[in-house]
């Protein structure tokens, strides 16, 4: 199949090896189109990635070096989507690890073709986003941000952050309190109050 | 009271057979001690360490003791000290966290007594030799149920073994339940504690029974108190509830094993934490619906415990709050709420709950129908009981004035918590006032002994109605900036504009399907779920003027909620212990004293405790002289009751179990602790295993070195990289958690820290570090042993995933792996399917590198001046900060080096802040902690 490479910006760039691999069943949401490339899939300017069954690289365990090698270099991510459709997954996993820090590439693990497509499109949908997703810096309004901040000791619940903060009126004025007065509150037992009164007073700092 | 081994002057209190006995065994072998609940595992230990103490002259480690554990013990040695007059006893020595110091500790562990060390700490200690494994005498293992092969108490015997031969090693747990679950628990758990020996004690062996049930039993008076109708129609709602929401479960988790999650089940004590237990091992993988009704399941169990012990006011109080913080933001569909709010039970739920505190009386005034609210008040069935007890204490006190015996002739009433104490505490008190002068002054005074409960109702139903005012404009405002929110979106109906500030459009919606006639009662919102019900506010008023305080009642001194200590002067004298009544909640082996101290005639136990009865009888049978009666109350049909014959139950069964797994336990002998090493597998130790096969004749002087972070023996990982034969260096790091060598940084998350660090950037900010100093930094991703490795969601989700439209696309896992390799091309991922696995690659990623330089590990990220000591941190306080928006990753080490604790950087005003974090930055902050919830 001798398709001209054009550098098409919004479709996912398949190679010809990957043919009758379910996972392009599975690519729905993007427009995707053969391509003579030496990477399974190219997922933008600097993404590709290969593809590897670990059934069968337990079968051809020289195939993924073969095609690592094939590379080039090229690429600036290269991602080695496993599907992981073995039991005794253990040793093959562990070389694979290996293998990622020696050939520069990053190992992502799939369970089923539907979840490798997912992966490539989710890469494909990235190539240009920002990392702000990942980076915490999401606004949320008060009321969550409260409960959040009043739920992180554990065994305190979402009711008790409403029934603190509503008893105290305020983060600050519930942060101040003195264990007799939060022990009054309902649903605050000896523990949470404890645990409460404990996380509120704990330096940062562990002191030496 | 002093007895057992005669060669010794050491003085012990252990007046029983049994606990004879068991010092006995303890003293001449190791072994492992499994005890009922009740019957004194403390004393047991404070004995046998005092009999070592005494002796002087050694090292003993306590192991795996909790802090009152350590009060406890401290005391209970110090005291015997004293009394056997040793002039070389120690007492004990506690290492923790925030107070000692590398030098001081040094300095201790030289002079040597005996030590209660957190486990953490002593397995830093060990392996760095700070505290050399062979000068230790001996360990005492507490909580030996909670040792499991990975845990760090495991890790630390391991490591002691290894290195000690000789030491003794006892081991105890008064909690055989876990020893019953899984194969061969017992041998296990042996092998795990390196013993050979273990001795069980339930309370119907042979010589615990005799020592108990000997002439001195305790007298015990059985009270079967009825529930009142409103609390059963509210039980078995929330049993309906209970099961409706095992239903959802079982339909969302058709993969799941699920015979025993029926309501049966749910009457256990703890029946949300077994369904916790069984759905963790896919946690990552269940659906958020699932994850809800599991946190339901929570909320219910909680509501059945607080029928019981909470008056109705404070009930309908909580059910009050549970409401406004389930009810999801209008708007939003039926598929993202609690399905028990749905159904009718909620609704006889939260409507018998208030119909306890006060009903509305239809009273026809002409063609208005105005609903005038009335004061209800139900009292707890027992109140009225405990009344009674008291009056026939008081009669039996009165008749026999002289006492016969040693005990004082206080009352203990015991219960379960302080809050149950609280309430207990104000309706003695207040139980004669009467609310109604006129009604006091008709009655004589001998009829008015009727005792109740409305003066104390009465003043919290006030205080209720205060607060629900409050509570209403408090829900609106933390919930409103989300109605806003959707309403700016989805619906733009100019109506509902800008004009409903502070107001949300749905109280608007609510009012005028209310005023339909359906009166006091919760409404339903427009999807089906209950909505608070809103009453009006004349009806309101109404009812507050219905419950002004009277004459008699403004009379009574206000309670004193806060501490009473603070004018102690003014009151303190001391009180004749005997016409006292102490109120006091259980509190695990804290309650001998407690019985020691008060010696009570009287005992009434307000709620059943297994632990509490077996207490009692330990005390009735260690003292001839003291006469104790019990009053044992409990609801008739309620899951307390249930609750308490099930823990019975289970114990009793466990303990069983056990004695059938002693007697046909095998214990191998060559894993035994005593045994000599295998000299090859010694030699092999020495190896270096990076040289592959054949190069077992070429052994280096250097065995693997892996540098790992103080923070991560909290994973049972470095124990396991241990048990591979590699040498562990725990140091304080600033970048990565274990370094494999000088290029390979490896930061590790277990899929739940891998899910909270995404969400609060912290992973963002660690793989930039790491990129910044080492060349190949990896991400471990870590699975659990026992769950699942995967990141699939169950099938019920998987439609939803495909589509990328869909709003969630950008929130789940794997989108978010994605946006980080993204970022960040150069990061490596090791997927790990277990700790062991780990171990594993860890060993085949350090072949053909070069060792790591622990010193150059800790510098690294280490800014000039500061120095590795000042690093370490408490994880939850920090976890908290993250949360509170204005906090990024760059400034929240300003923050914790500058500012104390929470409570500091919450009082902090913007002036302070600002040059820490910044102008804005610091607004925020202040903003957060300071805006009031009551001003909207």
């Amino acid at each position: 199949q001798a398709i001209a490479t054009r550098s098409s910006g919004s479709s996912i760039l398949v190679s010809p090896r990957q043919k009758g691999n379910p996972i392009l069943t599975n690519l729905r949401s993007f427009a995707w189109e053969y391509s003579d490339i030496p990477a399974d899939y190219v997922l933008g300017l600097t993404t590709c990635a290969l593809f590897l069954s670990l059934k069968y690289h337990r079968l051809h365990p020289e195939y993924i070096y073969n095609r690592i090698k094939s590379l080039q270099g090229k690429y600036n991510l290269r991602v080695l989507l496993t599907m992981v459709d073995i039991g005794n997954h253990e040793d093959s996993l562990r070389e694979l690890s290996k293998t990622s820090l020696v050939n520069n590439v990053t190992v992502i693990l799939c369970w089923s073709a539907a979840e490798a497509a997912r992966y490539l499109e989710l890469y494909k949908s990235f190539e240009h986003a920002n990392a702000s997703a990942i980076r915490g810096t999401e606004s949320k309004g008060y009321a969550e941000k409260m409960v959040e901040f009043v739920t992180v000791p554990r065994s305190i619940n979402k009711t008790d952050a409403v029934s603190l903060v509503s008893a105290f009126s305020s983060i600050r004025a519930a942060v101040n309190a003195r264990p007799e007065e939060i022990a009054v509150v309902g649903g605050w037992g000896e523990k949470k109050v404890r645990r409460w009164c404990g996380v509120v007073d704990e330096p940062f700092r562990v002191r030496k | 009271m002093s007895s057992a081994t005669e060669q010794q002057p050491v003085k012990l209190s252990l007046p029983l057979k049994y606990q004879q006995e068991i010092f006995q065994e303890l003293r001449q072998r190791d072994e492992l001690v499994i005890i009922a609940r009740g019957l004194g595992l403390l004393r047991l230990v404070t004995n046998l360490l005092h009999s070592y103490d005494a002796a002087g002259n050694n090292l003993i480690l306590l192991v795996g003791a909790d802090d009152r554990e350590n009060g406890w013990i401290g005391e209970a040695l110090a005291e015997h000290a004293a009394i056997s007059k040793a002039p070389r006893a120690r007492g004990l020595s506690v290492v923790n966290t925030d107070v000692m110091s590398v030098g001081t500790r040094e300095k201790m562990y030289a002079q040597g007594g005996i030590f209660s060390i957190t486990s953490r700490i002593l397995v830093v200690d060990l392996l760095t030799s700070l505290l050399d494994p062979e000068t230790i005498t001996g360990l005492v293992v507490l909580h030996a149920d909670k040792i499991v092969a990975t845990s760090l108490e495991a890790f630390i015997l391991r490591i002691y073994r290894q290195k000690n031969k000789v030491g003794f090693l006892k081991a105890f747990s008064d909690n055989p339940e876990p020893f019953t679950t899984g194969f061969a628990p017992l041998s296990t758990m042996m092998r795990n504690l390196f013993l050979r020996n273990v001795t069980l004690w339930p309370r119907f062996q042979v010589v615990v029974a005799q020592s108990l049930e000997g002439k001195k039993k305790a007298e015990v008076i059985e009270l079967e108190v009825p529930m009142s109708e409103s609390m059963r129609f509210i039980q078995n709602a929330i049993m309906e509830c209970v099961e409706v929401s095992i239903a959802e479960l079982k339909k969302s988790n058709s993969g799941m094993e699920m015979e025993d999650w029926n309501v049966d089940s749910a009457l256990h004590k703890q029946f949300d934490m077994v369904i916790r237990r069984q759905l963790d091992p896919v946690w990552h993988r269940v659906s958020w619906k699932t994850k809800q009704i599991v946190n339901d399941l929570t909320v219910l169990r909680g509501m059945l415990h607080t029928l019981l012990t909470y008056d109705a006011v404070t009930f309908n109080r909580h059910l009050d709050t549970i409401l406004a913080a389930h009810s999801p933001p209008p708007g939003s569909t039926k598929q993202n709420q609690s399905p028990w709010l749905f159904l009718d039970a909620a609704h006889t739920i939260f409507d018998t709950a208030k119909r306890r505190v006060y009903t509305g009386k239809a009273l026809q005034a002409g063609a208005e129908n105005i609903d005038a609210l009335h004061p209800v008040l139900e009292e707890q069935p027992k109140w009225a009981v405990l009344a009674e007890v008291m009056e026939e204490i008081d009669r039996d006190l009165y008749f026999n004035p002289v006492l016969r015996d040693d005990s004082n002739g206080t009352i203990l009433i015991m219960c379960t918590d302080t809050a149950q104490c609280r309430q207990l505490r104000e309706y003695l008190q207040n139980m004669h006032v009467h609310t109604n002068k006129d009604e006091e002054e008709d009655e004589d005074e001998k009829s008015d002994h009727e005792p109740s409960a409305a003066f104390m109702m009465r003043r919290k139903l006030r205080e209720y109605l205060i607060w629900k005012k409050d509570f209403s404009k408090i829900s609106a405002t933390l919930f409103a900036e989300n109605q806003n929110a959707l309403n700016g979106s989805s619906n733009q109906r100019a109506a509902s504009g800008g004009s409903f500030r502070g107001k949300p459009p749905a109280n608007k919606r609510r009012r005028v399907r209310g005023g339909g006639g359906v009166g006091s009662a919760p409404s339903r919102a427009a999807n089906g779920s209950i909505l608070a019900a809103e009453d009006k506010p004349l009806d309101v008023a109404t009812l507050i003027s219905e419950i002004q305080p009277t004459e008699v009642e403004a009379a009574q001194k206000e309670e004193i909620v806060a501490d009473p200590l603070d004018d102690m002067e003014d009151y303190y004298h001391l009180y004749d212990t005997q016409d006292l009544v102490v109120v006091h909640a259980y509190d695990g082996d804290m309650d001998e004293h407690i019985l020691e101290e008060i010696k009570p005639k009287y005992i009434i136990m307000y709620e059943p405790d297994t632990s509490f009865v077996r207490r009692i009888e330990v005390y009735r049978s260690s003292h001839n002289d003291r006469n104790v009666r019990v009053y044992f109350l409990y609801y008739g049909g309620s899951v307390e009751e249930q609750r308490y014959l099930s823990s019975v139950r289970r114990e009793k069964d466990a303990f069983t179990k056990l004695i059938k797994e002693k007697a046909t336990m095998s214990i191998t002998l060559t894993t035994d602790a005593h045994g000599v090493e295998d000299p090859q597998e010694a030699f092999l130790r020495t190896i270096n295993t990076r040289i592959a096969g054949g190069g077992r004749l070429a052994a280096t002087a250097q065995p693997p070195r892996v540098v790992v972070d103080v923070r991560e023996f909290r994973s049972s990982l470095p124990s396991l990289l241990h048990g591979r034969s590699m040498v562990i260096v725990p140091c304080m790091l600033t970048v990565g958690d274990y370094i494999l060598s000088p290029n390979i940084c490896v930061e590790r998350k277990s899929i739940k820290d891998l899910i909270s660090s995404f969400k609060d950037g912290r992973l963002y900010n660690q793989a930039e570090t790491m990129l910044q100093y080492y060349k190949s930094p990896m991400l471990l991703i870590e699975f659990d042993q026992n769950k699942s490795f995967t990141l699939e969601p169950f099938a019920d989700l998987s439609g939803s995933l495909s589509s990328m439209s869909s709003p969630n696309a950008s929130s789940d896992l794997q989108s978010k792996l994605v946006l980080l390799t993204l970022a960040f091309p150069k990061l490596r991922i090791i997927w790990s399917s277990s700790p062991f696995q780990t171990a594993e690659i860890f060993e085949s990623l350090k072949t053909q590198e070069a060792e790591p330089d622990p010193i150059a590990a800790v510098r690294v990220g280490l800014e000039g001046g500061q120095r590795a000591e000042d690093q370490t941190f408490n994880r939850e306080p920090q976890d908290m900060l993250r949360v509170v928006p204005g906090v990024t990753g760059k400034n929240i080490k300003n923050l914790i080096l500058d500012m104390g604790s929470l409570k500091d950087v919450a009082n902090a005003s913007v002036e302070e802040l600002e040059p820490v974090v910044g102008k804005e930055a610091g607004r925020q902050i202040h903003r957060f902690f300071n805006k009031s919830v009551l001003e909207g």
